[in-house]
């Protein structure tokens, strides 16, 4: 299920509407962590986010249904390891993010 | 229009992209110790096939050294991620390794070996190593290390025999335990201040 959408932009037309799936501070830091890397281990990204195994589990399963995140489950060394990694449709949708951003502080500073 | 609040909540967010983004590109540079050890390990082959067997100083020495990188490296890079940058270099370092082995056996065992053409061809693969190196991270001090290996082996070249050792042996010094020391300084210090600057990202 997605997340609600979060109230910031204004209904003015000529302004962008920010991804409700990006926006969660928590769902942004992974998207633009793992857009530095080719894939990470949900331990990386735990350590590098301080965030909680729960809250973390369930930020990145939204990021997959969005198909922005695509998860690979093995083992190695008899150890079970998940490994995520940002799909073409996440990178996208990153950098639209950060266009819709810029565009809406630029709209902010000129007011 | 936006409000105050909501201009500054879109900052905040810009500003958590770039942290995370500087964050995860933190996490591939810790090779000094390599340099350090490779040092010790030419180090090591020189003076064993000088003072003791000729024949297995450097096959023995560069094996056992391979087989230590490899296994601190694999302990240091469990749970890291990898980036294109660190494949990149990985392939460029891999490539020399497996070069400068084939070509120390093969040389050493055909009977072929003359001592300034190995130091000069060895000193050149080192050389271009540390300059692809240098070229990909924009990272000026070690084109310095490639400079001092081609030195080496231009003074091989023209250079007698004793000459070609001691350009051989203060490139090591140079390019290999300080710059490998050095290294591992600077990525000390970055981690700690990296440590210092890591915020959380709590949803």
């Amino acid at each position: 299920m997605l997340p609600m959408p979060e109230p910031v932009a204004e209904s003015a037309t000529d302004l962008p509407e920010l991804n409700p799936v990006i926006h969660g501070k928590l769902r942004l830091a992974l998207l633009s962590l793992l857009s530095t890397v080719e894939e990470a281990e949900f331990t990386w990204l735990r350590a590098k986010t301080n965030s909680t195994d729960g809250n973390l589990g369930a930020q990145l399963l939204k990021l997959e249904e969005a198909g922005y995140v695509a998860v690979e489950k093995k083992f190695v060394l008899r150890k079970p390891q998940t490994l995520y990694r940002m799909t073409q449709a996440g990178r996208q949708a990153l950098t639209d993010y950060v266009q819709a951003l810029k565009q809406l502080l630029g709209a902010a500073i000129n007011v | 229009m936006t409000t105050n609040a909501q201009e500054q909540e879109l900052k905040d967010r810009l500003s958590l992209i770039e942290a995370m983004i500087a964050e995860g590109r933190q996490t591939t540079e810790s090779w000094g110790w390599t340099f350090v050890l490779w040092g010790v390990a030419y180090y090591v082959a020189i003076a064993w096939a000088y003072w003791g067997n000729p024949a297995i100083a450097w096959p023995v020495t560069m094996v056992t050294a391979g087989l230590i990188t490899a296994l601190i490296a694999m302990r240091r890079s469990e749970g890291h991620p990898g980036t294109s940058l660190g494949r990149s270099m990985w392939a460029v370092w891999i490539s020399l390794g497996i070069s400068l082995f084939l070509f120390g056996i093969c040389s050493g065992f055909s009977g072929h070996a003359d001592q300034n053409v190995v130091v000069a061809v060895i000193a050149t693969m080192l050389g271009m190593a540390n300059a692809t190196s240098s070229l990909t991270l924009r990272w000026k001090p070690q084109f310095a290390c490639a400079v001092v290996w081609w030195a080496a082996a231009v003074v091989s070249l023209f250079g007698t025999v004793t000459q070609s050792t001691i350009g051989f042996l203060v490139a090591i010094f140079l390019c290999q335990i300080v710059f490998g020391s050095y290294m591992m300084i600077s990525e000390a210090r970055e981690k700690k201040g990296s440590e210092r600057n890591s915020g959380a990202a709590h949803a």
